[in-house]
């Protein structure tokens, strides 16, 4: 690819190392694939809980991501992304697929409208950790459609249209208010590439 | 080519159905520009994370690290230089795109893997084989529609000379409380049963087998458990022949 190797600011919560561990556990080394677990696994199994809720499929379906990402670690490709998000795409992926195929839509939007403060929970739930800080005030720097967009769709699995349907949007306006979100989210928290 | 773009931020944070998916992917390999973008965007939702993390029960561990050594791995993926191709061989690779995906869906069993999970992970898997091969067939035909009241998308692709189609379903509105989607195809006023999408559930691929004679495909909403024929007029139909 020309794309140039994506460089994410180093900082604690992504300790160097991550690229190598998974270039090891693509070659089928099963020790490195248990270092990487432990630094990747309170993030895979919280991203499956956050957005799943229930404790038990939470930990199935993290099992499943963490067992892709050994599956699959030979097609990380490190010009399009860092090793954690690869990782935590895998992730989100399989918690939003069991979600969209457990619910139909009534019962997810039924439930929707009796989580509405699951972003102040989310909030809530960052403790003092610095880039939980971080993402917390990068978070207060959205609009509060920006802000319920990413909400309803990282935190909540619901596809842009269903975000749509719920925050009575139009389609386009919430596909721009994600990009936007995201755009501002990287800026305020400094993931520069190149 | 702009509209697509647009799709970005939605695309990153994962909040796009299975054909948007794949055609966000494709615009993907003729745009390094937007390469980039998805990338950023990509880590920025990943920190998102951040704010959720959560340590699992132990035991997840043991089992994780119990489950690979029982996991074949799978090879790197081989990426051919991005420059133009013709539109046919683009939309192969999507549709080749959209088979490995359900086959990594369909592959993906639990540690628990109980006897029912492990024979329903086969009949999956030997049904991803039998949609790649539709997709991949040298005269697939691909034809589209909006969903029922406009949402969402139905895409059929048919091959003729296989005898099968494939119909892929992205972000319909829900069939109602109680309801699924029912696929059929049609010929004259005959109408045969193609399988359902299941109760509630409003994204999905189907195999759909004997197309050939047919004349439609429709899809129509009906109790849970599905009808014997069709009970309104099919929200959605294309033409097979």
């Amino acid at each position: 690819m020309t794309s140039p190797r994506p460089r994410v600011r180093p900082d604690a919560a992504e300790p160097p190392g991550l690229d190598d561990l998974l270039r090891r556990v693509a070659r089928g080394d099963e020790d490195a694939f248990a270092v990487l677990y432990d630094r990747i696994a309170p993030r895979v199994y919280g991203l499956a809980l956050r957005v799943i809720r229930d404790p038990a499929q939470a930990e199935e379906v993290a099992q499943e991501a963490l067992v892709d990402v050994w599956r699959t670690a030979g097609r990380y490709d490190p010009a399009r992304g860092s090793a954690i998000s690869w990782v935590l795409t895998i992730a989100h992926r399989r918690a939003v697929d069991r979600v969209r195929s457990e619910q139909a839509t009534a019962d997810r939007t039924r439930r929707a409208a009796v989580t509405e403060v699951a972003f102040d929970e989310v909030v809530e739930e960052a403790t003092a950790r610095f880039e939980q800080q971080q993402v917390r005030r990068c978070l207060g720097n959205l609009t509060e459609l920006q802000r319920e967009a990413v909400d309803l769709a990282y935190y909540h699995g619901y596809s842009y249209r269903e975000v749509a349907e719920l925050l009575g949007a139009a389609l386009p306006t919430v596909k721009t208010r994600m990009r936007d979100a995201l755009i501002r989210l990287r800026d305020c928290l400094g993931v520069s590439f190149g | 080519m702009s509209d697509i773009h647009t799709l970005s931020g939605a695309y990153a944070l994962d909040a796009v159905d299975d054909i948007e998916r794949v055609a966000f992917a494709r615009h993907l390999e003729e745009c390094p520009a937007c390469v980039r973008e998805v990338a950023e965007l990509t880590a920025t939702a990943a920190r998102l994370v951040d704010a959720v993390t959560a340590v699992p029960p132990a035991w997840l561990r043991e089992r994780v690290l119990d489950e690979i050594g029982r996991t074949r791995q799978i090879g790197p993926l081989i990426r051919r230089p991005a420059h133009a191709v013709p539109a046919t061989r683009r939309w192969r690779r999507a549709a080749v795109a959209v088979a490995a995906a359900v086959v990594l869906v369909a592959a993906g069993g639990g540690a628990l893997a109980q006897e029912q999970r492990v024979r329903d992970a086969q009949r999956q898997a030997a049904q991803a084989a039998e949609i790649e091969a539709v997709l991949t067939a040298p005269d697939a035909m691909v034809q589209a529609a909006p969903g029922p009241d406009g949402l969402g998308r139905v895409t059929l692709v048919t091959s003729r000379a296989r005898d099968e189609a494939v119909a892929a379903f992205g972000g319909l509105e829900s069939p109602g409380v109680d309801r699924t989607y029912q696929l059929w195809t049609q010929r004259g006023d005959q109408s045969t049963d193609k399988g359902k999408l299941g109760t509630g559930v409003t994204s999905g691929t189907v195999l759909v087998a004997g197309v050939r004679t047919e004349q439609k495909f429709a899809v129509t909403r009906e109790p849970a458990g599905g009808s014997t024929a069709p009970t309104e007029v099919p929200p959605v139909s294309l033409k097979l022949d």
